[in-house]
C-alpha cells in the first residue's frame, strides 16, 4: 500500500536510451523476412574475392573489383565485403535447396560523400527451390514493401543489371513529392551462380533481393543527411526512442 | 550519355512523341533525364551496345519501325599497305585501318554530323576527329585518327608492362605504369589503347591524310585506365563495356562517306587483321524453359517476334546472338529480353510461399544485453571501422581513403571515447553509450574476429531527482549491472582522459566484453524497454549552444503539487528543449515541498539570447504562481 507521501512523490522518469535507428531498420527488416519464412545467417565483413566477387559471377574485368571501389586488406589477399551476398553464397554451400537465408550487417565501399558512406547496411536475402520464378519474386518485393512503406505505395519494377541474378531489376516507390525513389535491387538467381555453389540449376531456381538499410531508414525517419546517422550525437539518437 | 531526341525520331517511322520515346526507353531499362530535347541516357554497364544512337534504335525497333537510312560507301576500295604488327593479339583480336587523303579541309559541316555538333552544343576539334566521334555517337565504334604524315615507321599494338610518359592529344602529360596496352611508333608509345591517342601523332585542323584505326580490345585490358591517368574518355566508356567485334567494315564504310559528303577523297585505302573469329553464342529455342524462368505463357510466335526485332537472328530451332550483345549468353538472359518486352510491371504476381523456418535468432543473447543496457539510459552509436592508429594485431587497409583511415580498429572502446567528447562538447552532463560490432585482428597471417560489446559513460547518472546528484563511478556501475545481471562479468575500469581533448573532469568508466563470454542467464532479464513500433519523423538538430535555467518552487499545499508538476512538465516552446524535475525535498516538520526543475533552451536559428530565455521563463513563472500555496524563494 502506497503511503501519503509516495503519492505527493513526483513521477520518477528513469532515462531510457535507444537503439540505433540503423539497427532498429535493420532488425525490424530482418524480423519482418523471418516472418515469411526465411533463416537468418552471417558471415564476415573480411570475405576473399572468391566469395565476394568470382562465386557471384562478377568477373575480374567488373569495375567493383577495382581499387577505387573495393577496400583491399593484408597486401590484396583479403577485401572488405561490398555486399552480404557471400552470406548467402556459404550458405548454399553448406545446405542443400529448397533453402531460404537473409543476411544482414555491414559493406563497404570506396565512396565518401553527402550520399555515400564507406560503411553501410545491406539486408539480403535469396530463396531456391524447384519452379521459382519472376512473378514470384514480384510477388515476394510486394509484400516487403507494402509491409514497410503500407498498401497504398505505388511501386514500379525496372530493368536493371547485376551479374549475380539475371533477369534483374531495381524497384522504386513513389514519394508523396511523385519522385520514384529506388529501394531495392533483385532478380532470379543467375545459373551460374547456383552452378558455382554445386546446385543443379536445370532442377532449381531461385530468387534474391538486397536492401539498403540507411536508404529505408533515411525514408522512414524523414533524414535527409545519411552521415547524421554516424555522428553518434545524443541529440540525434534520442529522437528514436 | 547525351542523345537527341531528334538524333533518333528521324529513323522511326511512327515519329512518337519524346515522352512516348521516354516510357519505351524506360520499360526497356534506359535509364534518363530529358533536358531540352536531349535524353541524358545512364546505361547498365552490360548495355554497351546501347551506347549510340543505332544503339538505343535497335533497342527501340522492339517497339517502333526503325529505318536507319545511313548511307555508307559501297565501291570497293584499295588494300592499304601499313607497316603494322600486333604482339597482342588476345587484347586485340581484330583490327582494321583506313587511310584517307581529301583535296581540302572543310569549313563547315552538314547533314548528320552537321546536326551533330550543333544540336549538342558540342564544340569541334579537326576534320578527321569530329567524324570519329560523330561515328562513334552514330554507331558505338570508337576510332582513333592518326596524321599519315606523322606515321613514319612501324605500328605495333603490344600490351607493354614498364613505366613510359606520354603526352595525351589533350595536352595532359602521364606516366604509363603496371600493364597497358598501347600503340607504338618505332618503339615510342603513341597511343593508349582504347583510352586515348597521343599529341605526336595527332590530327590538326590541316590534316589532309588520316589514318583511322578502328580495333575490337578485350574490355578487362581497358577497365579502369581512364580513372588511373584521370583522363575523361568516352572511348574507353565504350570500350570496357564491349563494342560489337563485327562492325569494322561498316563504320569505316559509314566513315568514308561522311567525308565524301564534305571533301573530294584524293586517295582511299584499307586493310583488316583478324586473330581469331571470337565467340558465336547460339541458343536453343525453349519457350517452355522461357515461360519457366519468368511465370508467365507466351508462345513461341510472340517470343521469336520479339527476339527477331531485337535483332537475334533464329533458324532452325536456334537462337544465334548477335555480334553486338555480348551479354546474352543463357536462357536466362533472353528471358530478360523478354520481360523487357513485356513490361516488368506487366508481369502478373504469382503467389509465393516460403515453408516456415523454425530456428531461432543467434542474436538472443547480444539482443537481451542491447535491451538491458537501453533500460539503463545507454544509447547504441555505430562507428566507422577505419581509423589513424595502428597496434601490432592491426589490419591494414591497402587502399584508404585516406592516412586518417588507414587501419581497421582493434578495439570500439576509443571510438565511443571520441563520441563522448563529441557531446560533452555540446554541453551534455549524463553520457551513455554502447557499441556492439565484430572486431578484426590479424596474428600470425591469421584472421582474428570477435563480437564485442563496449560501454562508456560519464557525468551524471540520469535526468531526474533521484539520479541528477549522483556521477556515474566504477561502483555505481558494476552495482546496477550486477544486481540486473548477477552472472556476467563486465569489469568496467575507470579510462583515463590524459589523450582526450577537453576540460571536462567526470570520472569515464568502460568497458569492452566478449559477447560469447556471456552466459544463456542473461535471457532471463525482463526488460522495461520495448521496440518502437513505428518510426519517429526526425527533427533536424541544433548545433547552437544551449541555456539552461533552474527554478525551485516552494509549495505549502501539498496538493498543489501534483498540478504544478503537470503543468511545467508538459509546457512547451520552441526554444524549450527539455524540463525535468532534478531536486525534490518534503519537509515534514514544516509541512513544506521543494521541488527544483531544470529548464534546457535552444534555438534553432541562433544563438539563444537571455531575453529570449527570460520571456519563456516568465511565461512560467506566472502560471506556476497562480497556484495555491505556491512561492519560489528568492524571486523578488
Amino acid at each position: 500500500m502506497s503511503s501519503s507521501k509516495d503519492i505527493l512523490l513526483p513521477e520518477l522518469i528513469k532515462d531510457r536510451g535507444s537503439l540505433h535507428p540503423i539497427n532498429h531498420m535493420k532488425d525490424s527488416i530482418m524480423n519482418l523476412l523471418v516472418s515469411f519464412g526465411f533463416e537468418v545467417i552471417n558471415g564476415p565483413e573480411i570475405e576473399t574475392e572468391e566469395f565476394n566477387f568470382d562465386m557471384l559471377n562478377i568477373k575480374k574485368s567488373h569495375p567493383a573489383r577495382q581499387m577505387h571501389d573495393t577496400f583491399y586488406v593484408e597486401n590484396k589477399l583479403n577485401l572488405l565485403r561490398t555486399h552480404t551476398s557471400p552470406v548467402q553464397i556459404r550458405g548454399m554451400l553448406e545446405k542443400t535447396p529448397p533453402l531460404a537465408f537473409i543476411s544482414g550487417g555491414k559493406v563497404y565501399r570506396k565512396d565518401d560523400d553527402a550520399t555515400h558512406l564507406p560503411m553501410f547496411h545491406q539486408v539480403e536475402g535469396i530463396y531456391v527451390d524447384e519452379n521459382v520464378n519472376f512473378a514470384q519474386l514480384k510477388d515476394l518485393i510486394y509484400k516487403i514493401i507494402y509491409s514497410l512503406f503500407g498498401e497504398d505505395v505505388e511501386l514500379r519494377f525496372r530493368p536493371s543489371y547485376f551479374p549475380f541474378t539475371e533477369p534483374s531489376a531495381e524497384v522504386d516507390i513513389l514519394s508523396k513529392e511523385g519522385k520514384w525513389l529506388e529501394i531495392l535491387g533483385c532478380g532470379l538467381v543467375n545459373p551460374i551462380v547456383l552452378d558455382n555453389c554445386n546446385i543443379d540449376s536445370d532442377k532449381y531456381s531461385g530468387l534474391a533481393f538486397g536492401l539498403g538499410v540507411e536508404r529505408i531508414a533515411m525514408l522512414k525517419h524523414g533524414v535527409t543527411d545519411i552521415r547524421e546517422f554516424y555522428k553518434s550525437n545524443l541529440d540525434f539518437l534520442s529522437q528514436f526512442k | 550519355m547525351k542523345i537527341a531526341y531528334s538524333h533518333l525520331v528521324q529513323h522511326i517511322e511512327e515519329s512518337p512523341c519524346i515522352e512516348q520515346i521516354s516510357e519505351s526507353l524506360f520499360q526497356l531499362g534506359h535509364e534518363h533525364e530529358i533536358d531540352d530535347g536531349i535524353f541524358d541516357m545512364e546505361f547498365t554497364p552490360n548495355r554497351g551496345d546501347c551506347l549510340s544512337v543505332n544503339g538505343l534504335l535497335r533497342d527501340l525497333a522492339v517497339f517502333y519501325t526503325v529505318n536507319l537510312n545511313q548511307e555508307i560507301h559501297n565501291e570497293k576500295i584499295n588494300d592499304l599497305l601499313i607497316d603494322f604488327e600486333n604482339l597482342s593479339n588476345d587484347i586485340c583480336p581484330k583490327i582494321s585501318f583506313l587511310k584517307l587523303e581529301i583535296d581540302k579541309v572543310p569549313e563547315s559541316y552538314k547533314g548528320s554530323l552537321g546536326n551533330y555538333f550543333s544540336d549538342l552544343s558540342l564544340n569541334k576539334n579537326n576534320f578527321f576527329t569530329d567524324i570519329s566521334n560523330y561515328l562513334s555517337y552514330e554507331t558505338g565504334q570508337p576510332t582513333h585518327c592518326y596524321d599519315a604524315k606523322k606515321i613514319n615507321g612501324k605500328l605495333v599494338f603490344q600490351e607493354i608492362e614498364r613505366a613510359v610518359d606520354l603526352e595525351t592529344l589533350l595536352d595532359k602529360k602521364i606516366t604509363l605504369i603496371q600493364k597497358n596496352a598501347v600503340f607504338l611508333l618505332n618503339n615510342e608509345v603513341i597511343n593508349l589503347a582504347g583510352v586515348v591517342g597521343g599529341k605526336s601523332t595527332s590530327c590538326s585542323s590541316d590534316t589532309k591524310t588520316a589514318i583511322v584505326e578502328c580495333a575490337f580490345f578485350q574490355p578487362e585490358a581497358i577497365i579502369g585506365k581512364s580513372i588511373k591517368y584521370d583522363i575523361q574518355s568516352e572511348a574507353s566508356h565504350k570500350f570496357e563495356r564491349g563494342v560489337d567485334p563485327d562492325c569494322h567494315d561498316l563504320v569505316l564504310r559509314r566513315f568514308i562517306k561522311l567525308v565524301s559528303e564534305h571533301a573530294n577523297i584524293k586517295d582511299m585505302s584499307i586493310t583488316s587483321y583478324k586473330y581469331n573469329d571470337g565467340p558465336d553464342y547460339k541458343m536453343p529455342v525453349n519457350i517452355k524453359k522461357i515461360n519457366q524462368i519468368l511465370g508467365i505463357n507466351i508462345s513461341d510466335s510472340e517470343y521469336i517476334g520479339y527476339l527477331s526485332k531485337l535483332g537475334f537472328d533464329i533458324k532452325a530451332g536456334f537462337i544465334k546472338v548477335p555480334s553486338f550483345r555480348s551479354d546474352i549468353k543463357t536462357q536466362n538472359d533472353l528471358s530478360e529480353e523478354v520481360a523487357r518486352v513485356i513490361g516488368y510491371d506487366n508481369i502478373a504476381r504469382a503467389d509465393i510461399s516460403i515453408p516456415k523456418n523454425e530456428k531461432s535468432n543467434n542474436k538472443d543473447i547480444e539482443n537481451k544485453l542491447r535491451y538491458f543496457l537501453l533500460d539503463n539510459g545507454f544509447y547504441e552509436v555505430i562507428n566507422s571501422p577505419f581509423v589513424s592508429s595502428s597496434s601490432e594485431s592491426s589490419i591494414k587497409v591497402d587502399n584508404p581513403l585516406d592516412s586518417n583511415r588507414e587501419y581497421l580498429r582493434t578495439n570500439i572502446i576509443n571510438s565511443l571515447l571520441d563520441n563522448l567528447v563529441f557531446n560533452e562538447r555540446r554541453q551534455k552532463d549524463s553520457i551513455k553509450l554502447f557499441e556492439i560490432s565484430d572486431i578484426y585482428t590479424s596474428k600470425n597471417d591469421e584472421i582474428n574476429k570477435i563480437r564485442s560489446l563496449s560501454i562508456v559513460a560519464s557525468g551524471r547518472v540520469g535526468h531526474n531527482y533521484e539520479d541528477f546528484s549522483k556521477k556515474i563511478s566504477k561502483k555505481y556501475l558494476t552495482k546496477i549491472f550486477h544486481e540486473a545481471l548477477p552472472t556476467e562479468n563486465f569489469d568496467f575500469q575507470e579510462l583515463t582522459r590524459d589523450s582526450l581533448v577537453t576540460k571536462i573532469k567526470n570520472e569515464i568508466i568502460g568497458c569492452e566484453v566478449d559477447i560469447n563470454n556471456f552466459t544463456a542467464e542473461v535471457l532471463k532479464y525482463k526488460e522495461v524497454t520495448k521496440s518502437p513500433n513505428n518510426f519517429t519523423q526526425y527533427l533536424p538538430i541544433s548545433d547552437l549552444p544551449y541555456s539552461k535555467r533552474d527554478l525551485s518552487f516552494s509549495i505549502k499545499n501539498q496538493s498543489q503539487c501534483k498540478p504544478l508538476e503537470q503543468y511545467i512538465l508538459s509546457f512547451k516552446d520552441k526554444l524549450l528543449k527539455e524540463t525535468f524535475i532534478f531536486d525534490y525535498y518534503s519537509n515534514e516538520k514544516k509541512q513544506e515541498i521543494k521541488i527544483g526543475f531544470r529548464f534546457i533552451f535552444q534555438s534553432q536559428d541562433s544563438t539563444i539570447t537571455d531575453n529570449e530565455v527570460d520571456d519563456v521563463m516568465n511565461i512560467i513563472i506566472s502560471s506556476a504562481l497562480e497556484y495555491d500555496s505556491i512561492s519560489i524563494p528568492g524571486l523578488s
